[in-house]
């Protein structure tokens, strides 16, 4: 478990972290997110240890971080970077040795990525001869070589193609499975509706929002519905009393109907179903949540002074 | 040190795998060597055989010049003037290659011409020089004296003033022991530029592709300055040590093989000449060749220059590399670091100004600051301890050495503060501001 208990920085008179605590625990995939400049980059270099928070600490499993948690500490940073000049095999055995790795687990660890990626053909090429994508890769593959059990990404799937970011994704997901936490900071709100468990957002400096990715989303309810149907609208509309108003109606086929109906008073799903299942053949009824990216505006938005 | 020592084998194989730096190791030496040869070989250049037409109307020589026949020059005399145009153009004399003129007046004014038509090379210059002296003066002698040979010869040596110091009156300290001194200091210089500007090249690049934050959440800032350090200084330590390798192989087989005939007194084909015939005859540059020979080949006390030599490479580098480590991590991007490196060659300038006025002015008050100055006493330091020092002065010396490395050490640690803050920022715009918050963080 990683607990940030009232961390600050500053940077010369900048408050670049404002009193942070939070908590993660083991397993679980943390979507770290905020507007540029919020202050993410600076609490996951002291997660990292690159810097020092300039109060507060932070706890691993109820130890103060310290050097020797840097081989349990996998990091992929936004402003990523390799050896260009060094063959890819050489710049993968070199990450793997500073974070602790002997040669001859570096070597099987890499043997075993670069296969996994399907990038094992070019394990002797140098860096800068490599396609985009698979210097990514390569960047990914660096991060995680160690077998880290904490891995921080900052931005991951930024330049990936679909596919590639599916299989970044897939990969987070087998890193959940396997017990290991995950500090997912990114901009791609799908990706975190996707593999989040839990969701920080950090605005000027402050935890402004911290909860599970469900929570936030019912924290922002809209009182929209979409409902399925079959029968006719009259004895739609008529079934839905005064307390909802009808907002789109589309026929989707012979007699079948798809609507958008919102609650007026905060009526839930159970009173929606209960109005119309006598009036109507009923096929789904769907709360409609707002995405990560409306939550993330809303949130954003809200703690703006 | 683990992690430093990894990034110093990285740094290491880095250079190594560059083709310019291994084309050097070799290609250095090369052109080290070649410039020796250039040097030895430039004054043997030109014909080394003549047939020569001696013009003597006045019978002065009586037909007689050399003791005996050599291969190289063949003499034919003629007893009647010849005009230098009719000599150049006349078919009579197109089988000669030079023509030497003994009119009456050579008693008088002393003056002899030579005119060849291909310039002959330096041994055969002295050699008919030699012989048409030699030949002169036994005309001289039976004309004006009373004297024989040998005692006229005797009156003949110039006088020499030789200027010597009274802390030195062997002389063993000399200007050219020096000047090897001198040349290792500026060897030293040289590997210091070369792979400090690698330090600020390499942190740059870092910073430049973003590397710098991965290894950082690895490895402490320290650590990776020192590793960088040491990798440079590994690198260097392999080139400097391949060149002087080679070169001395080089020189070996010079000396074996390729012009052995410059490595030996009997060069001169038998012919006995004086420092001061040498030096009339335009010698002085073989001469000095032979002895800057012997100094590289016996006179030089390898055993006790090279440790010293390390000693103060180590302690030098030390210095400057904390400068140029700075340089690095200040600058936004390349061209600052290539704007910051000029304060440090106006340094490296500076050592090497210390170290011609050691060699000009041994005992003057500014050797005596520029040999405790800690960026310019390594340089310094090595004139002394190659011309020869007492156990005090060299007690002194090592105490330059420590103020050097503890000085290093003082900018080492300023260095850690800077590169730790500079390493991770980039695009910034520069300034002394900036310089003294990263130095107070």
């Amino acid at each position: 478990m990683i607990e940030v208990k009232n961390v600050s920085k500053f940077f010369s008179q900048k408050k670049a972290l404002d009193e942070v605590s939070l908590s993660i625990e083991a397993g679980r995939i943390f979507g770290l997110i905020g507007p540029n400049g919020a202050g993410k980059t600076t609490l996951i270099r002291i997660l990292n240890q690159i810097i020092e928070p300039s109060s507060g600490q932070v706890l691993i499993g109820g130890i103060p971080l310290n050097p020797l948690h840097v081989k349990a500490f996998g990091y992929l940073p936004e402003e990523r970077g390799l050896y260009r000049e060094m063959k890819v095999l050489d710049h993968l055995i070199f990450l793997a040795s500073i974070r602790g790795l002997n040669l001859q687990d570096a070597q099987k660890a890499a043997g075993h990525w670069l296969e996994k990626f399907e990038i094992q053909p070019w394990s002797k090429k140098r860096i800068d001869s490599l396609s985009k994508g698979m210097a990514q890769k390569v960047q990914f593959i660096g991060s995680i070589l160690h077998d880290p059990q904490v891995v921080i990404l900052d931005e991951p799937l930024s330049g990936f193609d679909p596919l590639n970011i599916q299989l970044i994704l897939n990969e987070i997901k087998a890193m959940k499975e396997a017990g290991k936490t995950v500090v997912f900071s990114t901009h791609n709100m799908n990706s975190v509706d996707e593999i989040c468990d839990e969701v920080g957002l950090i605005n000027h400096g402050k935890l402004v929002a911290h909860d599970k990715v469900s929570a936030l989303k019912t924290q922002y309810k809209t009182g929209a519905f979409k409902v399925r149907y079959k029968g006719n609208q009259i004895a739609f509309a008529n079934a839905l009393w005064t307390g909802f108003e009808i907002v789109s109606t589309e026929e989707i086929g012979d007699q079948w109907f798809q609507s958008v109906i919102r609650s007026r008073q905060g009526q839930s799903f159970n009173d929606v179903f209960s109005s119309l299942s006598t009036a109507i053949e009923l096929q789904l009824i769907e709360e409609q949540l707002l995405g990560m990216q409306d939550v993330f505006l809303k949130l954003v938005t809200d703690s703006t002074p | 040190m683990r992690n430093s020592m990894l990034i110093a084998s990285r740094e290491l194989k880095e250079r190594w795998d560059n083709r310019s730096f291994r084309a050097m190791l070799f290609l250095g030496p090369l052109l080290i060597i070649s410039l020796i040869y250039l040097v030895l070989e430039s004054g043997n250049q030109g014909v080394t055989s003549m047939k020569v037409l001696i013009a003597d109307p006045t019978n002065l020589f009586e037909n007689k010049i050399a003791s005996r026949p050599s291969e190289s020059v063949t003499y034919y005399f003629y007893d009647d003037y010849i005009e230098f145009e009719s000599f150049k153009n006349s078919p009579k004399f197109k089988e000669f290659d030079a023509l030497i003129e003994i009119n009456e007046k050579v008693l008088i004014n002393k003056k002899v011409f030579l005119f060849h038509r291909q310039e002959p090379n330096l041994h055969l210059k002295m050699k008919l020089k030699f012989e048409v002296e030699r030949r002169m003066e036994e005309v001289m002698i039976e004309q004006f004296t009373t004297l024989g040979v040998d005692d006229f010869r005797k009156i003949k040596q110039p006088l020499n003033i030789d200027f010597r110091n009274v802390d030195d009156p062997y002389n063993q300290a000399d200007q050219g022991i020096a000047w090897v001194g001198y040349s290792l200091g500026y060897l030293m210089i040289f590997f210091i530029a070369i792979f400090g500007t690698n330090i600020t090249k390499s942190i740059n690049r870092e910073k430049i592709n973003r590397i710098s934050e991965v290894i950082l959440a690895s490895v402490k800032g320290r650590e990776l300055m020192l590793g960088k350090i040491f990798g440079n200084l590994i690198a260097s330590f392999l080139q400097l040590f391949i060149w002087l390798l080679l070169v001395g192989i080089g020189l070996w087989v010079l000396q074996a093989f390729v012009i052995p005939e410059l490595f030996t007194p009997e060069h001169l084909s038998g012919v006995q000449v004086s420092d001061q015939q040498l030096k009339d005859l335009g010698m002085q540059t073989i001469s000095q060749e032979n002895n800057n020979l012997d100094l590289i080949y016996h006179r030089i006390n390898y055993l006790w220059v090279l440790p010293n030599f390390i000693l103060f490479f180590l302690g030098t580098y030390w210095i400057f590399a904390s400068f140029f480590t700075i340089m690095g991590a200040m600058s936004g991007d390349e061209s600052d670091g290539q704007q910051f490196l000029i304060p440090i060659w106006i340094l490296l300038t500076l050592t090497i100004f210390a170290g011609y006025n050691t060699l000009s002015y041994p005992d003057s008050g500014l050797t005596q600051f520029f040999s405790v100055f800690p960026w310019t006493s390594g340089m310094v330091s090595m004139i002394k301890i190659t011309v020869g020092v007492t156990v005090t002065e060299y007690l002194g010396i090592l105490f330059a050495w420590l103020i050097q490395v503890l000085v290093g050490t003082m900018m080492m640690l300023m260095a850690a503060r800077i590169f730790k803050h500079g390493i991770l920022s980039y695009s910034h715009r520069l300034s002394v501001k900036l310089f003294f918050d990263w130095l107070k963080k």
